[in-house]
């Protein structure tokens, strides 16, 4: 499938994705046969209790986990058929990631941090630059870019999580538990963040939550069960 | 590729830094090993050197030209001419040329009798030999003319003489027969090794040559000495040596002494191994450290490679830390180790043990020598070790899954 082919296409399409951990040689399946369709545009959040499946499908759309059965695209890329390589290579060009812990390099400054993953896509360095002054300037960071992020709150590095994420002009973003680590009030502002994102850059983001503040912030809610899709409010309308 | 090379190479230095308390004991670790192996190699190479130049030193020379069949019967019978000219090209640069005639004897005081080697030299040639070295109580030989005796301070007690008095020299002539000649002792020398003390006797050369009369020759002498620049340009010199004299005999100071010439052969190896046994036994300590660190940093190693990093860039830069941390180390270590070998510079006094380190050859004064070709060595095979030492933790690294990581 060509670029152009998937234009219409959805950024996400799973289906029937299975997923099975063996713990003790007893099978455990975090994915039963979930099917998922996410358009370009959406914001969509994966909500459910501890063991529902969200995480893991959120790790399988991103290309950090593996599926035991069915069929996950992503940009028209199809996962079953990458190895570790190309999949490396899929969530370096195709996916930003915001995880719950930041995870930003700490001996980095905020701007390095934002400027490391373009330098691993092989961005000249004037272009690397400008382009990392400007996603943060974007996201209110413009006067902390040369802070390391033991210097920054929460929010701020969460934010530099989130610059480095979209530095890339990835086709998907995926967050999961953005805001699990902050305040109320920090967790508003950073969700207005991703929704000017979303409705002003039309970035498609994908989150995993199960605090409901993040779910009305976002356009579609997908709640999962057992592995299942449980409730889409998207065939709800 | 370059540029995302320097990102490592930044991303690495900045980690070195971020973990300094850790890595400062590494460091130290590093620095007093690759120190102290300095520095012990430097002792070994300056009794290396020290050997070398015993041996050079001990009248035989680089090379020393003799006729045949004088190392079976060693008498003026067989002389050669003291006009035999020695030419060598001028890209082997030669230090100093000694004639000498070289005999056995007998010396005899009023009480004692000992065998020695009668050495007739001419004193201003001597400057290439351990002839320069002696301590003279008394006066020293004034020329190749003078017929007056030089003796060790070993034998001279052996015998119970002193300067001044006269001793019998019974050698043979160059006639065949035993030739019984007194000798005023005008010195007693009091040289660094101990052995030269009680087995030579040194007169004039010309003296000697009257005295054991000249059947053939004019002018003979049973060996010329020939000492080099460089013990490099010994096998180039001695062959050129053989194809001008194809009458003579031509011997290197390796042929005459084998043992000291193994035990010098010897040497280099010793050094790569004994720093070889330092390195790995640091190398358990650093490839511990090291996997602690990936360890500790598994969230932020998993997670670059949640972002995109490939296993091969992973790899680079793990590698380039834990060579980082080697060749800071490394650098500190030459640094003490080149301090150290200063400190160390007028040498030990090992004159405590005189006869067991003569028996190795050596002066009794052990000097440290550092090269700077030792000193590239050490850091070569240091980065070595550290690139060897870096491929555990690395192992581990790549072994880190992104999901594992990040449900860390």
């Amino acid at each position: 499938m060509t670029d152009s082919q998937t234009q219409s296409a959805p950024v996400v399409l799973c289906q029937n994705v299975q997923r099975i951990y063996q713990q003790e040689s007893v099978p455990v399946y975090a994915l039963r046969g979930a099917s998922l369709a996410i358009e370009a545009g959406e914001f969509v959040s994966l909500a459910g209790p501890s063991g529902s499946g969200k995480s893991t499908l959120l790790n399988v759309i991103g290309g950090l986990d593996g599926f035991d059965a069915g069929e996950v695209t992503v940009g028209g890329t199809n996962l079953g058929a990458l190895n570790a390589a190309e999949l490396a290579e899929m969530r370096l060009n195709k996916v930003g990631f915001v995880f719950q812990a930041y995870n930003l390099i700490p001996v980095l400054s905020a701007r390095e941090n934002v400027e490391f993953i373009l330098q691993l896509q092989g961005v000249s360095s004037q272009e690397r630059q400008e382009r990392a002054n400007g996603a943060l300037q974007s996201l209110g960071l413009g006067e902390l870019g040369d802070r390391r992020p033991g210097e920054l709150s929460g929010g701020q590095q969460q934010r530099v999580a989130i610059a480095r994420a979209i530095v890339t002009e990835p086709v998907l973003l995926l967050a999961d538990e953005p805001t699990a680590n902050l305040d109320s009030k920090t967790t508003s502002e950073l969700l207005e963040v991703l929704q000017q994102l979303n409705q002003q850059q039309g970035m498609t983001i994908v989150t995993a939550t199960h605090d409901p503040i993040v779910m009305s912030y976002t356009s579609r809610q997908v709640a999962m069960m057992d592995g299942e899709i449980h409730q889409d409010s998207a065939m709800a309308t | 590729m370059l540029g995302t090379l320097t990102l490592l190479f930044n991303l690495s230095l900045r980690n070195i830094v971020r973990y300094r308390r850790r890595n400062f004991f590494l460091f130290a670790a590093i620095a007093i090993a690759v120190g102290g192996t300095t520095l012990s190699n430097s002792l070994i190479r300056g009794w290396q050197v020290d050997m070398l130049q015993t041996a050079v030193s001990g009248l035989s020379g680089h090379m020393k030209m003799q006729a045949p069949g004088f190392a079976d019967d060693p008498s003026l019978q067989h002389a050669f001419s003291a006009g035999t000219s020695i030419a060598l090209d001028p890209q082997l640069p030669i230090v100093g040329i000694a004639k000498r005639i070289n005999l056995p004897a007998v010396i005899s005081s009023e009480r004692e009798t000992r065998g020695v080697a009668m050495i007739g030299i001419d004193p201003a040639d001597e400057g290439i030999s351990l002839y320069r070295d002696f301590e003279i109580a008394g006066e020293t030989l004034s020329g190749p003319e003078d017929g007056r005796l030089l003796i060790g301070k070993a034998l001279a007690e052996t015998l119970q003489t002193k300067v001044g008095r006269r001793v019998v020299i019974i050698v043979e002539g160059a006639d065949g027969r035993s030739r019984e000649r007194g000798y005023r002792i005008a010195g007693v020398f009091d040289a660094p090794m101990e052995w030269s003390e009680t087995m030579l006797a040194f007169t004039g050369l010309e003296a000697l040559q009257q005295a054991l009369g000249t059947q053939r020759l004019v002018d003979p002498i049973t060996e010329l000495s020939v000492v080099l620049q460089s013990d490099e340009d010994r096998p180039q010199a001695a062959a050129q040596l053989v194809r001008q004299h194809p009458q003579l005999v031509v011997k290197d100071w390796r042929q005459m002494q084998p043992q000291i010439a193994e035990i010098v052969d010897l040497v280099d190896a010793t050094m790569v191994i004994w720093f070889f046994l330092i390195m790995s036994a640091l190398t358990f300590g650093l490839v511990n450290t090291l996997i602690a660190t990936v360890m500790q940093r598994t969230q932020e190693l998993g997670m670059l490679r949640a972002l995109g990093m490939n296993k091969q860039l992973l790899l680079i830069q793990v590698v380039m830390e834990c060579v980082g941390i080697m060749i800071v180390g490394v650098v500190a270590g030459l640094l003490l180790g080149v301090a150290l070998v200063f400190a160390l510079g007028d040498g030990i006094d090992l004159s405590a043990f005189s006869q067991s380190v003569e028996a190795f050859g050596m002066s009794t004064l052990l000097k440290p020598v550092l090269t700077v070709e030792d000193l590239l060595l050490y850091g070569g095979l240091s980065v070595l070790v550290g690139l060897f030492a870096s491929f555990f933790p690395a192992r581990r690294a790549l072994k880190i899954s992104p999901l594992m990581a990040m449900n860390r």
